[in-house]
């Protein structure tokens, strides 16, 4: 490779490097950096089946996803169509209700980055993320 | 070399070509990594999902590789650092195309996080063609960029 291509990718990589740092220093204390945070609203099938009736499902899975299957009683919500989606749920909820968000399965964010907007857009408490998402929740109901 | 009449139009339109998919692949590149710079801790747990690397190595990454893409994108925007900019955005695209089918591979249901929330609901299949041509773009922008040794004061006239 050409020693001013060369030269170019470490500039480049080096000056990635300013407002990266800058960037950290300003996260220090809001971010985990020896292990990944612990999502206290996480909750387990288990729990939930000892809520009963005051669960509310919320599916944060694509809609085709949803369409195929899905929790019983399930609202569809993601980022898409999020503002019309919100209400129809804003609907079904009420006050003493338990939303429990879920994705595809144990590795996926959507349910946790719903879980973040229910929270801090729409004002929403009682808002948990089902640990292990559908796959786990289709693993127990067969 | 003397360009003119049809074969300077050809030229022309083939520099324009080049700026234009350049224009492109910067824009996204930007575009995806203000998204991540928005929220790193968010990517860094999008990074976490593909078991690839430990969340210390994770995390440092979330907060490096958004600065990256930003830089090397508005490089291929301005025409700066051209080859560089070439070079690590195609370098990403590979990583990244490497990781989503690693993680298809393993049954490991991952959002990429490519572009933060707004890629969430994209599948599979989509991420890698959305990827994979991306880097055909970084490719043909490789293979087709004036190298130094290449310009003469007539074509750098005629460009």
């Amino acid at each position: 490779m050409h020693s001013s291509v060369v030269r170019q990718i470490l500039l480049l990589l080096g000056l990635a490097f300013l407002p990266a740092i800058g960037q950290a220093v300003y996260y220090r204390n809001a971010a985990t950096w020896s292990a990944p945070p612990v999502d206290s609203a996480l909750v387990t099938l288990s729990e939930t089946k000892g809520w009963g009736d005051a669960v509310l499902w919320v599916d944060a899975r694509p809609e085709e996803e949803f369409a195929r299957a899905h929790v019983p009683g399930a609202l569809l919500l993601n980022e898409d169509d999020w503002d019309a989606r919100l209400r129809t749920l804003l609907t079904a909820w009420a006050p003493e209700r338990k939303l429990v968000v879920y994705c595809s399965a144990k590795s996926c964010s959507a349910s946790h980055a719903v879980a973040e907007r229910l929270r801090h857009e729409a004002g929403l408490e009682n808002v948990y993320v089902l640990e292990g998402g559908w796959e786990e929740w289709k693993g127990r109901n067969p | 070399m003397n360009r003119s009449g049809t074969s300077g139009e050809a030229f022309h339109r083939g520099v324009l070509v080049r700026r234009g998919l350049a224009l492109l692949a910067g824009a996204v590149f930007v575009y995806a990594g203000i998204l991540k710079v928005r929220d790193p801790l968010q990517f860094a747990l999008d990074v976490n999902n593909y078991h690839l690397v430990s969340w210390p190595i994770g995390v440092r990454l979330a907060f490096y590789l958004p600065w990256l893409e930003i830089l090397a994108g508005l490089a291929l925007i301005f025409y700066r650092a051209f080859s560089g900019a070439l070079a690590i955005t195609g370098a990403l695209m590979l990583g990244f195309i490497g990781a989503t089918i690693w993680a298809e591979a393993q049954g490991i249901n991952v959002d990429c996080g490519c572009f933060g929330a707004a890629g969430s609901n994209l599948s599979f299949s989509w991420h890698l063609v959305l990827n994979l041509s991306i880097l055909l773009v970084l490719l043909f922008l490789w293979f087709t960029r004036a190298k130094p040794d290449e310009i003469t004061p007539a074509r750098a006239a005629s460009a």
